[in-house]
C-alpha cells in the first residue's frame, strides 16, 4: 500500500466520500417516499375499513331481516350459521349444537341433494332445488333452496350459502287445488250425464201424457163441456212448456261438452241466418249498424248466443213497432256487442237473476228461463262478460264482450 | 445501469489490478459521474462501457474475457444477496430457462426501471437448453459468466457454445449441453 501515490489515494477517498453523500441523499429520498406511501396506505386502509364496516352491517341486517331461512355451511356440510328464520324452520341452533347438512336432508332425497351439491361446487350456484327437509323434531318440510358458494381471494371455495324457503303449505294448497279441480271435473261430468239421462227419461212420459190427453179429448169431445176442454188445453200447454224446459236443460248442459275444434266464424253470416230462420212479425225491425267481426270458436255456440237474445227481443216485444238495434265495436282486446230493443224492459230486481238458470222475468207461459243462462255461459266461455241495462216499458239493452283471439 | 454493477466492478478491478488501475480507468474514461458510485444509485451504461474499454486497453485483456470474469464474480454477489431466487431450483437448466419468466419478473419488482436483456427459449430437453440472448448492451459474455457459475453452484458441468446471430453481439444464440458429473 505504501507504493500507492498519495494523489491516487486522495482521489479514491474523495470518490468514496462523494459516493457516501450520494447514497445518503438517495436513502433520504427513499425514506421520504416510503413515508408518503405509508401515509397514503393508512388513508386507503381507513376508507376500506369504513366500507367494510358498512358492508358488514348491511349483511348483518340482511341476515336478520331475511324472511326466508339463511344457512351458511362449510364445504363439508358443517353448518356455520343460521338466521332466526332458519333456526325456527329446522329447530336447530348451530351455536349450541354441532350440525351437518346431511341430517337435514330426507333419506330418499340424498342422491338428489348430492347431485345438487356437486352442481353447486362446479357451477358455483344452483337454483330451484326442491326437496324434503327433516327438522329436529323429525317433521318433514318441503323446501325450495337457491344456493351459491363463497370463495376466498384465491378463488378457492371456502363455504356455501343457501336461501331456504318452506313451501310445504304452498305445495299442499296446490295439491288440494288439483284434487278439488279433479273432483269438480268429475262431478260436472256426472251432472251433465245426469241431466241427459233425466231429460230423456222425463221426455218419454211427457210424450205419453201428451198423446193420452189428446186422445182423451178426441174420444170424449162430445161429453166434455167447454170448461173441461179449456182445462185440458191448459194442461197440454203446460206439458209443452215442460218439454221446452227439458230441451233447455239439455242444451245448457251440453254447451261445454263436445267442444268442436275452433274455426273462423263470421258473425254477420250467423246473425243473418238467424234472422231468416226465426219468425219475425212485419211490425218488427232488426237493424244491424256495424260490420260484425269474424271470430274463432264453435259456430253453433255463437248461433245459440245471438239467437237467444234476438228471439227474446222479438218474442216479448209489446210495442206497435218493435225495434232491435245491433251494434259492435272494438275495445282493447275485446269485441263489444250491444243489442238494444224497445220492449217491455226488465225490472231492476231481475237484472242479476235473469242469467241464472230457470229464472225468468217474463210471462211464465212463454219462457223456460234457460236462454239467458246459456248466453252467459257462452260469453264467459269466450273470455267475455255480459250485462244488462233496462228501463221498464222502454226497452232492454244487452251488452256483452268476446275476447279477441290471435288466430 | 444499477450502481451495484459499478461498485462491484471497481472492487474487482481493485482486487485484481490494484487501486492505481481503478484510478487510471476512471481518469481516462471522462465520466459524467466522476467515478462516484453507490450501490443504490443508477448510472449511464456508457460509463460501464468506457470503464471496461479502458481496462481492456490497459490490461491487454479482451473485453469479452473481462466481462466473463466479472460475471463470475457477480454471480457470487447475486447468490449472496438473493439466495431465495436460486434456492427455488434444483436443476441449473430450470433456472436458466426461467430467467425471462421468473427471475426478470422479480428483478422488475425491485427495480421497475431496470433495462434487462431477453432470453428466448428455443428448445429444452432434460439435459440441454437453447436460447437466444437479445440486448442492445451486447453483454452476452456477462451472461455466459453467470451461466458458468450457475452450473458450478449446482455442482454440474455443461458445455456452453455461443453463436453470434449479429456481429455486434446484440443477438447471440446460447446452446447449453449438460454433461454427466
Amino acid at each position: 500500500m505504501g507504493e500507492i501515490k498519495p494523489d491516487i489515494l486522495q482521489r479514491a477517498l474523495q470518490r468514496e466520500k462523494a459516493a457516501r453523500k450520494q447514497a445518503e441523499g438517495i436513502l433520504e429520498d427513499k425514506s421520504r417516499e416510503l413515508y408518503n406511501v405509508a401515509q397514503e396506505l393508512k388513508t386507503v386502509n381507513e376508507q376500506l375499513e369504513s366500507v367494510l364496516a358498512k358492508k358488514s352491517s348491511e349483511l348483518q341486517g340482511m341476515f336478520h331481516n331475511l324472511v326466508d331461512a339463511y344457512v351458511l355451511m362449510k364445504v363439508n356440510g358443517d353448518i356455520l350459521e343460521m338466521n332466526d328464520a332458519a333456526k325456527e324452520l329446522f329447530g336447530y341452533d348451530p351455536k349450541n349444537e354441532k350440525l351437518n347438512v346431511i341430517s337435514l336432508i330426507h333419506k330418499e332425497d340424498i342422491n338428489y341433494a348430492m347431485n345438487s351439491f356437486q352442481e353447486l361446487v362446479t357451477e358455483g350456484f344452483f337454483t330451484d332445488y326442491v326437496a324434503r327437509a327433516v327438522t329436529k323434531d323429525n317433521g318433514v318440510r318441503i323446501v325450495h333452496i337457491n344456493g351459491s358458494v363463497i370463495k376466498d381471494k384465491n378463488n378457492e371455495v371456502i363455504a356455501a350459502q343457501g336461501i331456504v324457503r318452506d313451501i310445504t303449505s304452498q305445495i299442499e294448497a296446490q295439491q288440494l287445488k288439483e284434487e278439488l279441480l279433479r273432483n269438480l271435473e268429475q262431478s260436472n261430468k256426472e251432472l251433465n250425464d245426469f241431466a241427459h239421462v233425466v231429460s230423456h227419461d222425463l221426455k218419454s212420459p211427457l210424450r205419453s201424457m201428451n198423446a193420452l190427453i189428446t186422445w182423451f179429448k178426441e174420444d170424449y169431445e162430445d161429453k166434455l163441456d167447454e170448461g173441461a176442454m179449456k182445462s185440458f188445453d191448459s194442461l197440454l200447454n203446460k206439458i209443452e212448456k215442460m218439454d221446452h224446459m227439458i230441451d233447455g236443460i239439455l242444451s245448457y248442459s251440453s254447451i261445454d261438452k263436445n267442444e268442436k275444434e275452433k274455426q273462423k266464424v263470421n258473425l254477420n253470416k250467423i246473425v243473418s241466418d238467424i234472422l231468416e230462420m226465426i219468425f219475425i212479425p212485419e211490425t218488427f225491425s232488426v237493424n244491424i249498424h256495424d260490420m260484425l267481426p269474424v271470430v274463432m270458436g264453435d259456430k253453433f255456440r255463437f248461433q245459440q248466443l245471438f239467437q237467444n237474445i234476438i228471439s227474446n227481443a222479438i218474442k216479448y216485444n209489446d210495442k206497435e213497432k218493435g225495434v232491435l238495434d245491433i251494434k259492435c265495436r272494438e275495445i282493447g282486446g275485446f269485441w263489444e256487442f250491444t243489442l238494444a230493443d224497445n220492449g217491455p224492459g226488465i225490472p231492476k230486481a231481475y237484472h242479476r237473476k235473469i242469467f241464472e238458470i230457470f229464472q225468468t222475468a217474463q210471462d211464465k207461459t212463454k219462457s223456460t228461463g234457460i236462454g239467458l243462462s246459456i248466453v252467459k255461459k257462452i260469453v264467459n266461455m269466450y273470455g267475455g262478460e255480459v250485462q244488462v241495462s233496462s228501463e221498464e216499458n222502454k226497452g232492454t239493452t244487452f251488452l256483452f264482450t268476446l275476447k279477441k283471439t290471435s288466430k | 445501469m444499477k450502481g451495484i454493477v459499478f461498485t462491484e466492478f471497481l472492487q474487482l478491478v481493485e482486487d485484481k489490478f490494484g487501486l492505481e488501475m481503478v484510478d487510471q480507468i476512471i481518469e481516462e474514461s471522462n465520466l459524467p459521474s466522476n467515478g462516484v458510485y453507490t450501490a443504490i444509485g443508477t448510472y449511464e451504461f456508457s460509463e460501464m462501457l468506457s470503464l471496461i474499454t479502458n481496462l481492456s486497453k490497459n490490461t491487454n485483456i479482451k473485453t469479452d474475457d473481462l466481462l466473463l470474469t466479472y460475471a463470475e464474480h457477480f454471480f457470487g454477489v447475486l447468490a449472496g444477496g438473493y439466495p431465495q431466487l436460486i434456492e427455488r431450483y434444483t436443476d441449473p437448466l430450470d433456472l436458466l430457462e426461467s430467467i425471462e419468466n421468473h427471475i426478470h419478473v422479480e428483478v422488475r419488482k425491485i427495480y421497475p426501471s431496470a433495462e434487462l436483456p431477453t432470453f428466448e427459449v428455443l428448445e429444452r430437453t432434460p439435459d440441454s437448453l437453447a436460447m437466444i440472448y437479445k440486448s442492445s448492451r451486447a453483454m452476452y459474455s456477462f451472461g455466459l459468466g453467470l451461466m458458468h457459475k450457475t452450473f458450478e453452484h449446482f455442482n454440474k458441468k455443461a458445455v456452453i457454445t455461443c453463436d453470434k446471430l449479429k456481429d455486434d453481439g446484440t443477438e447471440v444464440k446460447f446452446m447449453i449441453q449438460m454433461t454427466n458429473g
